[in-house]
């Protein structure tokens, strides 16, 4: 019996669609400013964030601690994937990798940003053997290679992403502990491999799907690391934050801090914090929509990547629909498909990344057309593309936050038994106890997901405004084909989270 | 031009993806079998049972295992369900169950488990392994003048877990142990140019 998870009540899609439909209005007729207002709160000025920030970031053995916790539950993933029970309900290598952290992971960038990146065990194993900090010093095993330059770009995290998608929705990595256990293992040598081979940390600026995924999604984060004083930054000709100093490590992805505008690459590693000798750097908190209205430079290897975000978001929500395995099979009978229908799943999964990029593609055809092709198609492409960007997150968030919510709940009562040893398979009870137990009521998440697919809508009408703007200055009502595409994707969304949801395990 | 170049530079990301995605998928497509399930029963007092739900041409079938995880020397059984997609109809022909190792590099001979005939729209096949190991089990038979076959995974006894580490480890191993000794080869060939270039 598949057990589904209820969707969005039928209020909450009407109270957003009418919302859509008053903003979109507005956004069509109000006159865009002509420059935006920069607010920014710098924590380190606040008596309360103020120690905390300086306990955490002025010494690294805070986020060396955090690591070592980090590592120690990534690798009792690996430990119970390969040793403990198969069951994928009663394993803590499934539980806590694809109930927890997949789904909590998203989460999290709303708050803290690219927090995640700075204690991520698989560039920890991979620094602490490759290169290592030791009582005696610093060893390098390292070839510390120039990254070709065909390698560059984040094509290779696009297509790693696209490859773990596959795996994991595909092959049901999920459903398998000891798959899931595998994966891990291959990460790690992956990781290792960059290392060892480039120089800085190539596999989390190039490879990494799940750190660009962070990195791009970090440009809608409330906070961000800058400088305090941009002109200190200017003054500066050592570039500590670059280069590094004798007891701190450089950049790993080679951002100098005088000239970053974007959170796309920033890993929260706080080396420059801890590097700059003028103590410059600091975190603060800022309006959620800046980079991604006005900050982040377009770059068309980063444009595909938001676009394949928006396709693989919305795929991952489509394979959880009931509806899903049907057209599955029906495929599958059409093309003489079998055993677990990969074929036809790869298939569905090249229509969904192709579907959303033909309709950009064709939307921004249609722009370029209706203002008589001023501006070239590439530079519209990679101009616009940062409406994609809310509107896949916002619904990422929603729908991870109904695994997070509802999937979440017993997982102290793993650890216990983190191997899931003599434990038998899920009953039905339990199963249903499950579905009840939730972290928060059922009707705050109901809130919180129509809130959020708002304010995804809500973003991705200030990046049209301003950056449609900024490209066309005197396009006005002639920005409409993006306008329909934003409510377009946004309403497909909406529809995908008011249909019930199956259960990932 | 400028438009027709931007398009021409889509289409070639396009079709580069979709060859990408068909080659992975082709790679595996052929014996990737239906994702296992296990779950209680709890209408009876049997021990929990594996399920792996599949389809084949014209037919869903479900494949059971009993027990879930079962050990070399004890009894189990399998069960088949295969039933008509289109109209539910239950499988008549009999089915053949063949077993071969699934491990990567053994001998891929089959021997075969028996032939069942559908009692009450199940296929039930007995065995006992004296080995733990990874087994692929075959049922074939014949429905609308068609051959059929579907592989299925049997695991006897625990998985060796020693395998996926010891390849992560050794090839984390060698690669630092091949990196070392470049290194060491730069610095001395760096060393030699040194001592050779004039002061």
């Amino acid at each position: 019996m598949i057990m589904t998870h209820p969707g969005l009540p039928e209020p909450w899609g009407y109270l957003v669609w009418a919302f859509m439909l008053l903003l979109g209005l507005w956004s069509l007729t109000a006159k865009v400013p002509q420059q935006l207002q920069r607010r920014t709160l710098n924590l380190n000025d606040f008596w309360l964030t103020r120690p905390l920030l300086r306990f955490m970031l002025h010494s690294p053995w805070p986020l060396r601690l955090l690591k070592l916790v980090v590592v120690g539950l990534f690798l009792l993933v690996i430990v119970a994937g390969l040793y403990g029970t198969p069951i994928a309900g009663r394993n803590l290598a499934t539980v806590l990798t694809w109930n927890i952290w997949w789904a909590g992971l998203i989460v999290s960038i709303f708050f803290l940003g690219s927090a995640w990146c700075a204690v991520c065990p698989w560039d920890t194993l991979a620094s602490w053997m490759v290169r290592p900090r030791l009582w005696f010093g610093k060893i390098n095993n390292s070839l510390d290679l120039k990254v070709p330059r065909y390698l560059r770009s984040v094509w290779p995290a696009l297509l790693m992403f696209i490859g773990l998608t596959w795996l994991e929705l595909g092959v049901g990595v999920t459903t398998s502990p000891y798959a899931t256990a595998l994966l891990s293992l291959l990460m790690i040598v992956l990781a290792t491999l960059a290392m060892a081979l480039f120089r800085n940390k190539a596999f989390c600026r190039y490879i990494c799907p799940v750190g660009r995924t962070v990195g791009f999604y970090s440009q809608l984060a409330p906070v961000e690391l800058r400088p305090i004083d941009t002109d200190i930054c200017a003054a500066c000709t050592t570039l500590e934050c670059y280069n590094g100093s004798d007891s701190v490590d450089p950049c790993p992805t080679q951002l100098v801090m005088g000239t970053l505008s974007q959170n796309t690459y920033c890993t929260s590693c706080g080396n420059c914090v801890r590097s700059c000798p003028q103590e410059n750097v600091s975190w603060r908190l800022r309006p959620p929509s800046y980079e991604a209205v006005a900050d982040a430079r377009p770059h068309w290897d980063e444009a595909w990547f938001m676009l394949g975000l928006l396709a693989l978001t919305a795929f991952h929500g489509l394979t959880m629909m009931p509806f899903w395995e049907q057209w599955m099979t029906a495929l599958a009978q059409q093309i003489g498909d079998s055993g677990q229908l990969l074929t036809s799943f790869s298939i569905g999964l090249i229509i969904s990344l192709l579907l959303p990029v033909l309709l950009y593609a064709l939307t921004i055809f249609v722009l370029q057309r209706l203002n008589g092709s001023k501006v070239g198609f590439r530079k519209l492409f990679t101009g616009m593309v940062f409406i994609t960007l809310p509107l896949a997150f916002a619904y990422h968030l929603a729908h991870n936050l109904n695994h997070l919510v509802r999937e979440g709940v017993g997982l102290a009562a793993m650890f216990l038994n983190p191997l899931g040893t003599g434990l038998e398979p899920l009953s039905m009870a339990e199963k249903h106890q499950r579905h009840f137990d939730m972290l928060i009521s059922q009707d705050l998440l109901f809130t919180i997901q129509g809130l959020l697919m708002m304010f995804g809508f809500w973003i991705a009408i200030k990046v049209l405004r301003h950056r449609g703007q900024r490209l066309l200055p005197s396009a006005g009502w002639r920005l409409l084909p993006v306008l329909l595409f934003i409510i377009l994707v946004n309403a497909f969304h909406l529809w995908l989270l008011m249909q019930p949801m199956i259960m990932r395990m | 031009m400028c438009f027709m170049r931007n398009l021409k530079n889509i289409f070639q990301q396009v079709v580069f993806l979709f060859f990408t995605l068909l080659l992975s998928a082709n790679s595996f497509a052929h014996h990737v079998l239906g994702r296992p399930a296990y779950s209680l029963n709890e209408d009876s007092n049997t021990p929990p049972s594996m399920q792996v739900e599949t389809q084949i041409g014209n037919y869903f079938v479900t494949y059971m295992i009993f027990p879930a995880f079962p050990k070399p020397g004890e009894k189990g059984r399998i069960n088949i369900y295969a039933s008509r997609i289109d109209s539910g109809d239950t499988l008549a022909s009999p089915i053949t169950f063949l077993v071969r190792d699934g491990g990567w590099f053994a001998d891929k001979t089959e021997e075969q488990l028996g032939t069942q005939d559908v009692y009450d729209g199940v296929y039930r096949q007995g065995f006992v392994f004296k080995e733990k190991g990874s087994y692929i089990i075959t049922a074939k038979f014949e429905a609308d003048g068609e051959p059929y076959s579907i592989d299925f995974p049997l695991q006897i006894g625990e998985s060796s877990s020693m395998i996926p580490i010891g390849i992560a480890l050794g090839s984390i191993v060698l690669l630092l142990v091949v990196v070392n000794i470049v290194q060491r080869k730069r610095l001395m060939r760096e060393k030699i140019l040194d001592s050779r270039s004039p002061s």
